[in-house]
């Protein structure tokens, strides 16, 4: 069974990713892997999902029907080369990720996982728009 | 000085402070010592030690002002972390993370916000107040003391930071001795001989007092942190509610009676040096809970408003009173005071009695801007609110690399000569094992800085009494200051006495703090492997999976 | 989150397991600066003067200050009474001490201190920032390299610029803007 990948931080772009990945898991049965990281290097990472999140996030992928697995944890790699790594490892076929509308300065000073994610995936990826 | 000279005063400060380049000043003051507040890591000391650089071309009134907003600010600055984090930090917010966390967690995190900052405001006015019309009292009563009763105040200023500001009487002491040894390097101000220079140039000149500070402060405190560095970010509990809901009537009937408790418990707490700020919120907590009635009282331990206010009052009311002997005697009992005294120093200001005569137009200038920058701290601090919990967001490498930085730069421009980065960081691996075996800080400091007033203030009496050390307690006003000393020391250890016992019981009911993690708790350090499901039936399985570090190209 | 639990008010030490030879050892550190204060002080040339009780006295007093509380230190803490280590927000009190890191942030320190007057201070700061955040584990690296590089242009500008801090600003000598 072939995997999708979907990288979740605990708000509405977050979920709106998650919905697509749900959707495209249907349509292309299969199996979904919801991934959130931290490096915990900062005393406060709101991308951080806490338990009460992704009990939330259980309660809706349960009833979708869809085969899915979350991986909810703290790792040295930073949260783009989580998602890649997992989408290696599990020979995905999809990464599906939400994407915020950037200005030029904040690229610059905040980096991106997206496209960190964008130019070293293995695998075609999905960029959901809010 | 009458009370309505010290009026007029304080409008020719208003004067000052009101120009717009001051305000400006004040501005950047409060809105980096909030900032400093809030961020883990750093506090108000350590960022004046830090920004000692700018004496060197900022004109007195305007580096002494940027310095009191620091001040100022860091105290409303703690306060925002310890109720919306319930993170361990020092021991003076402790009993505000008690009730305020607990009052977020309930979902009235700004109201407890809100009392806090409307308190901390009410609090630091009075007792701004307070400052203005009993400083120059006292300091025209010491103008008039001799060597033997300065010689007093300081053994009293010596004893008390060193023996009781830390946990242990041994180690303060020990810490205290350090400063007072590093002070004795170079040649002695009064016969010119050279002291434990051996024979080096660059100790000829003594070891700077900044230097010292920004390495115990900075670059110690960047070497302890990096040492054991805290893994797992913490839970913010988010602020709900709109303006409406920051403080209601309720809470205002509850709370403005806790305020001014609070402030007449802190301020004179603050004026004698006896254990600092912690003490007053200990003691305003204490008796709020002790006057509580009814309902009021049994929501204490689950989120009373009562015990925000007070202690957050007694806070900020404590922090004025820490003024009150810094400006009038010289004599400063915390480590940011100390800092201070050191700015008027850079700039040749004697601080002593003299300083409200010899530099009126400063000194009230730097009053009136506590005022301006404590209306600043009310109106900026609630609405910013978002603002700071975003500062929790800098990752902690950054911020200690900065911290490095900065403190490079202080110590470099001391002299402009590279050595000066080699003695400060030695001073720092020094700072670093003080942290580690429990040696407080802040005695050292005041150590270094009141080492060489002391010791000439000491031979000037000896000299007096032709060596008779006798007279050292003989004066009436001397020996009054020795038995207030004993009380103080009696009070002040029966009152840690009480405290420990207090925080022992708040270190057995209280909650750790909120460290968000998976559903499953993580085992750091044994990698778990992360559990798939291999079934195609609609199973979750939450794994919580630590990688274990990784050796990539770009670490 | 307190875990340092006082077992005798007063002392405020704990009793924790492990030798503590680092410990003792500073204690003895600071017997020996009191020793050394002693045998140093005698050097000190005391000119003849009659009222004044000379440049000696203190540094006396201050090095028997250091060899008493060190002496009573080293027995608090051969009895088993052992400091509590700071408390902080970004400390782990039950983390294992990571020397590698502090020996990295001290190497970086040091490194500046010899790369200010060749390369100039902007440069210099940049390289212990980039240093210090890789230390501590910051990444991606390319990140780091910038906010080190902006930030030394900035306090370089600030300090050196506005505030008229002579640092020697290296490549950048001759822009204005960066004094010098």
């Amino acid at each position: 069974m072939s995997a999708i990948v979907v990288g979740y931080v605990p708000n509405a772009l977050g979920e709106a990713a998650v919905a697509e990945a749900v959707e495209e898991a249907r349509r292309r049965g299969a199996e979904l892997v919801v991934i959130n990281t931290t490096r915990a290097d900062r005393l406060v990472n709101p991308a951080y999902a806490d338990s009460e999140d992704v009990s939330k996030l259980e309660g809706m992928l349960s009833t979708t029907g869809v085969t899915y697995s979350i991986r909810h944890s703290i790792s040295e790699a930073t949260a783009a080369e989580e998602v890649v790594d997992t989408a290696e490892e599990l020979s995905a076929e999809l990464i599906v990720i939400g994407l915020r509308h950037r200005t030029p300065v904040g690229k610059l000073i905040m980096g991106s996982t997206a496209q960190t994610i964008l130019l070293s995936a293995p695998c075609n990826v999905l960029a959901v728009k809010l | 000085m009458s009370s309505v000279d010290s009026f007029f005063l304080l409008m020719e400060g208003f004067a000052t402070a009101m120009q717009p380049m001051y305000l400006l000043f004040a501005l950047g003051g409060v809105l980096v010592g909030t900032a400093v507040g809030v961020l883990p890591g750093i506090g108000p000391a350590m960022t004046v030690a830090l920004l000692m650089p700018i004496t060197y071309s900022l004109e007195p009134t305007a580096a002494i002002i940027v310095f009191a907003g620091i001040y100022y600010g860091g105290m409303y600055g703690g306060s925002t972390t310890s109720i919306l984090l319930n993170t361990p930090g020092e021991s003076s917010s402790i009993v505000t993370a008690l009730e305020g966390n607990k009052m977020a967690k309930a979902g009235r995190g700004a109201a407890a916000l809100a009392t806090a900052a409307v308190g901390s405001f009410v609090a630091g006015t009075i007792a701004t107040v307070l400052l203005s019309f009993l400083a120059p009292y006292v300091a025209a009563f010491a103008v008039q003391i001799g060597p033997v009763e300065y010689v007093a105040l300081m053994v009293v200023a010596f004893l008390t930071v060193g023996a009781l500001l830390g946990s242990s009487v041994l180690r303060g002491l020990a810490s205290l001795g350090l400063g007072l040894f590093i002070a004795l390097v170079g040649f002695d101000a009064l016969t010119a001989q050279q002291r434990y220079t051996f024979g080096s140039p660059f100790l000829a000149d003594g070891i700077d007092v900044v230097l010292v500070a920004v390495a115990l402060f900075a670059v110690g405190e960047a070497l302890y942190v990096a040492s054991r560095l805290r893994h797992g970010p913490i839970k913010v509990i988010p602020v709900t509610g709109g303006w409406t809901s920051w403080l209601r009537k309720d809470d205002l009937r509850r709370s403005w009676k806790p305020w001014l408790r609070g402030t007449f418990i802190g301020f004179p707490v603050g004026t004698i040096p006896a254990g600092g700020a912690d003490v007053a919120t200990f003691l305003s907590y204490a008796s709020e809970r002790k006057l509580a009635k009814g309902e009021n009282k049994k929501q204490f331990g689950k989120g009373a408003i009562e015990g925000v206010a007070g202690p957050e009052a007694a806070n900020n009311a404590a922090a004025a009173g820490v003024l009150v002997p810094l400006l009038t005697l010289g004599i400063p009992t915390t480590a940011t005071a100390a800092m201070m005294l050191v700015a008027f120093q850079r700039y040749q200001i004697p601080v002593g009695p003299q300083l409200f005569e010899s530099n009126s137009a400063l000194v009230w200038a730097l009053i009136a801007s506590l005022y301006v920058g404590n209306l600043m701290l009310l109106v900026l601090n609630l609405p910013l609110v978002g603002i700071w919990v975003k500062i929790l967001q800098i990752p902690r490498p950054y911020l200690y690399a900065g911290i490095l930085v900065f403190a490079v730069l202080g110590a470099f421009s001391v002299n402009f000569t590279p050595i000066d980065v080699i003695i400060l960081l030695v001073v720092g691996i020094l700072g670093f094992f003080m942290r580690r075996f429990g040696y407080p800080i802040a005695p050292m400091v005041v150590g270094l800085i009141l080492g060489p007033i002391f010791e000439s203030q000491l031979r000037r009496s000896l000299a007096i009494s032709q060596g008779d050390p006798v007279a050292l307690i003989q004066s009436p006003v001397a020996a009054t200051i020795y038995v207030v000393l004993i009380v103080i020391f009696a009070l002040s250890f029966l009152l840690k006495r009480r405290q420990r016992q207090f925080e022992a019981m708040v270190a057995a009911n209280a909650d750790a703090p909120d460290v968000v993690r998976g559903s499953v708790a993580p085992t750091e350090g044994a990698p778990v492997e992360s559990t798939t499901p291999t079934t195609s039936t609609s199973t979750s399985t939450t794994s919580t999976t630590t990688t274990p570090d990784r050796k990539d190209t770009d670490r | 989150m307190s875990t340092s639990i006082q077992n005798s008010p007063g002392s405020g030490t704990t009793a924790a397991p492990g030798k503590p030879i680092g410990e003792l050892v500073f204690a003895l550190l600071i017997v020996s600066i009191g020793v050394v204060g002693f045998v140093a002080g005698a050097g000190i040339q005391t000119p003849t003067s009659a009222s004044d009780i000379g440049p000696r006295a203190f540094p006396y007093a201050v090095s028997a200050l250091l060899v008493a509380v060190g002496a009573g230190l080293v027995i608090q803490v051969l009895r088993g009474h052992r400091g509590s280590a700071d408390e902080g927000e970004d400390v782990d009190l039950d983390a294992k001490t990571d020397w590698l890191t502090v020996g990295k942030l001290a190497g970086f320190v040091l490194l500046h201190a010899f790369m200010i007057v060749p390369l100039g201070w902007p440069l210099a700061a940049a390289i212990l920032f980039f240093g210090a955040a890789w230390s501590l584990g910051a990444r991606p690296w390319w990140r780091n390299l910038v906010t080190a590089i902006v930030l030394a242009l900035v306090l370089q500008f600030v300090f050196g610029g506005l505030l008229g801090v002579s640092l020697p600003p290296g490549f950048l000598e001759g822009l204005g803007v960066f004094g010098g």
